[in-house]
């Protein structure tokens, strides 16, 4: 459904992206991994076009276009397709919960308000945040932001939703609300990219895991490939040094 | 000191009667200069080049003169360019029968874009970046993000800059009478003048300007508190 | 009327120049009494009883609301009556200057005292603190450790404050006092309502000079008092695309 190739970025002549591919079918939950500065962050910002690539194309359904050429119209198009979970939520800060949810439909996709306000709600519901509809961002705690910003993403019922670290600007207490409803949306078969430092967690949901690190991708696979028996010596000791701990069992 | 204070009623009556184009000059210009600023603010955000050299300029020339010499400018300038455009375009019109309340409309809105775009350049470089990302990835375009989710924030933070930019545009138009334009300052100035009652009358004007001042802060305290709700809801969580 | 000359622009200058000393003389004359008023309207705001506090505010309201030229009227017409009926004293013959000083200083008072006493407010209390627990007295410790910090503090409104004073002290002409304005509504005036456009051009071009030195000028002290290296000494660059 999603393919991307050969995806190059420099930011002030420093390559943060040196050629990378990405193939996201229909359904799956793929998890992008690999230490601080890799390039995970900027690749799912090439992909809705927050970040212009500097080389490389994209094939998305019947959509192909060249990163450097892609109309205002293309990019339009490639962003109704997808939706982006930010790390800092990045809610509205001047609209309620419900609105944050809604103005996507109402404005960007013209539907009418009350038929917006019911697919709002039921995306609140299933963030369990439905009673908190009218409140603003300011008056939510950081896990409760975060879901109104997983809310906002399923409501316009994207074909891929990318999630930048969505947990790692949140409080350790906090994290597991937000990672249980990302467990529900992959149940349902949604299809999702994640880009996390969650390893236990990518380990459940993933049905693909990805390992950069440099702006490349070092290794990819299942995750019982990836964390049982990684082939690639950079694979392991980032392993080895974030999940000591962490036994994974198939 | 012995003030004549039937005169000064007398003229405190004749300049709250004058109150209305204090608030016109103030209005239009405010008003008429809106769209112009918030394109120079974003010139001056977002653009690079020969347009942002020319907007800073403009900016720079209106920041670093007094309004008094604005409007000594403009008043001898404006009157001959018209004549000239008029002339240009075959047109035969007596520019120097025209409402000198236009000359004074001119020179404070040229005056006011500058600032006002200095207010709102501000307030919208104070948005988070993540605000117009978020709304792009909503599937909303850049005017819309803009017109729903940037700048009704930045109109919020922007309140105390506005309030003031406004108190001082009522204290500039108090220059207008250069213009001969009938304000409260030039209303209280041509009574004084019969009877040289100058400090009756000026101390009148003085009574108008902070009661109008007094109004339009109260307008803008309601306001802020109006159009800022979600952040007063934060301030009310502690 | 004469076509426009570019010329008398440059023409013009020189006879304007002279005059710029009671343009400079206006506002440093307002500074030094404005800042006085302005530190004792600040100080009792900051430190005053609750009367004095209130009169304080209740001033820098008013002042806020007042345009210059109506201050300027006011002492202007008001003062001397003033005198002459209080202590029949003619105060007529006093130098117009006088009265733009007195005027300005009012003015200028209010939005002196109000950046004077945030940057007070601004330099943290310990400071104070510390001060006085390694045996200063408050004095001292006020003197020594509060005000030099936050006179750095204040130096940007400060700067602002001077800036926006050069330019309503332009406001001066109107009472007939000869600055760079009104020496140049007098030659307009010898030249019959002539050259007005080029003489106006020529006082925006010097104006324009005086206000962009005054900001460079207080650009150039901040940087200098505000304790820090310059800003390349303590830039790490950090590398977008390195390890951590």
């Amino acid at each position: 459904m999603l393919k991307i190739r050969n995806v190059h970025k420099k930011f002030h002549h420093i390559e943060v992206l040196k050629g990378v591919d990405i193939t996201v079918d229909k359904g799956d939950v793929v998890a992008i991994l690999g230490p601080s500065g890799s390039g995970k962050t900027t690749l799912l910002r090439c992909i809705n076009f927050l970040e212009r690539a500097d080389q490389g194309e994209m094939e998305f359904d019947a959509v192909h276009l060249e990163f450097t050429a892609a109309s205002s119209r293309e990019i339009a198009q490639i962003r109704k397709k997808t939706a982006f979970v930010f790390q800092n939520y990045n809610l509205f800060q001047n609209k309620t919960a419900l609105e944050n949810v809604t103005v996507g439909l109402t404005v960007g996709r013209g539907m009418s308000r009350i038929q917006a306000e019911a697919v709002g709600m039921k995306a609140l519901i299933k963030v369990g945040l439905a009673d908190r509809a009218n409140f603003y961002p300011a008056q939510l705690s950081g896990g409760q932001q975060q879901r109104v910003g997983i809310a906002r993403a399923i409501a316009v019922e994207p074909d891929v939703i990318l999630f930048d670290e969505p947990t790692s600007a949140l409080d350790p207490e906090l994290v597991g609300e937000v990672l249980a409803v990302i467990k529900q949306l992959a149940k349902e078969g949604k299809t999702m990219v994640i880009v996390t430092h969650e390893m236990k967690f990518a380990a459940e949901v993933a049905t693909h895991v990805v390992f950069m690190a440099d702006g490349n991708i070092v290794e990819e696979g299942s995750p019982e490939m990836m964390f049982v028996c990684p082939k690639e010596e950079r694979t392991r000791s980032f392993l080895r040094r974030i999940l000591p701990q962490i036994e994974y069992n198939i | 000191m012995e003030l004549d204070y039937s005169f000064l009623e007398k003229t405190l009556l004749l300049v709250l009667l004058a109150i209305p184009t204090t608030l016109k000059l103030t209005v239009v210009s405010v008003l008429a200069a809106a769209p112009f600023s918030l394109g120079i603010a974003l010139v001056r955000l977002h653009q690079k080049g020969a347009l942002l050299r020319l907007v800073t300029a403009y900016v720079t020339f209106v920041r670093g003169t007094p309004i008094v010499l604005q409007i000594l400018l403009v008043y001898s300038l404006l009157p001959s360019a018209l004549k000239a455009g008029a002339a240009g375009l075959g047109l035969r019109v007596d520019v120097f029968a025209l409402n000198p309340v236009f000359y004074a409309y001119a020179v404070f809105t040229l005056n006011t874009i500058a600032l006002l775009s200095e207010v709102l350049r501000s307030a919208l470089g104070n948005i988070a970046p993540g605000q117009m990302e978020a709304a792009l990835c909503a599937g909303l375009t850049k005017p819309q993000a803009y017109a729903y989710i940037i700048l009704p924030q930045a109109l919020v933070s922007a309140m105390p800059n506005l309030c003031n930019l406004t108190v001082n545009l009522i204290k500039g138009t108090s220059l207008a009478f250069l213009m001969t334009v009938q304000d409260m300052t030039a209303t209280a100035k041509i009574a004084a003048s019969y009877g040289y009652n100058y400090i009756e009358a000026y101390l009148d004007v003085f009574a108008g300007y902070v009661l109008v001042c007094s109004i339009v802060q109260c307008l803008f305290h309601y306001a802020e508190r109006h159009v800022g709700r979600y952040r007063l809801a934060r301030q009310k969580q502690g | 009327m004469r076509p426009f000359d570019p010329s008398f622009i440059w023409a013009v200058i020189p006879a304007l120049l002279p005059f710029l000393s009671v343009t400079l003389a206006v506002v440093a004359g307002t500074l030094f009494f404005g800042s006085l008023l302005g530190g004792l309207l600040a100080a009792g705001q900051v430190s005053g009883g609750r009367m004095v506090r209130r009169l304080a505010r209740a001033y820098i309201y008013l002042v806020r609301c007042t345009p210059p030229i109506v201050m300027l009227f006011i002492v202007f017409y008001g003062l001397p009556k003033f005198f002459m009926e209080v202590f029949s004293l003619d105060i007529n013959a006093w130098d117009k200057i006088v009265y733009v000083w007195i005027s300005f200083t009012l003015l200028f008072a209010a939005p002196i005292s109000e950046v004077m006493r945030s940057s007070y407010l601004a330099v943290d209390h310990g400071q104070y603190e510390a001060a006085v627990s390694i045996g200063l007295s408050p004095r001292q410790a006020f003197l020594h450790i509060m005000l030099s910090q936050a006179a750095v503090v204040a130096l940007p409104n400060f700067g602002n404050a001077v800036i926006s004073l050069m330019k309503e002290g332009s406001l001066a002409y109107t009472i007939g006092l000869v600055d760079l304005i009104g020496k140049g509504q007098l030659i307009i005036s010898v030249h019959y309502g002539a050259r007005a456009l080029e003489t106006y051009l020529a006082l925006t071009l010097i104006y324009l000079v005086l206000t962009l030195g005054v900001e460079q000028l207080f650009s150039f002290l901040e940087h200098r008092f505000s304790g820090l290296p310059p800003s390349d000494a303590v830039w790490h660059p950090v590398k977008p695309g390195g390890e951590v």
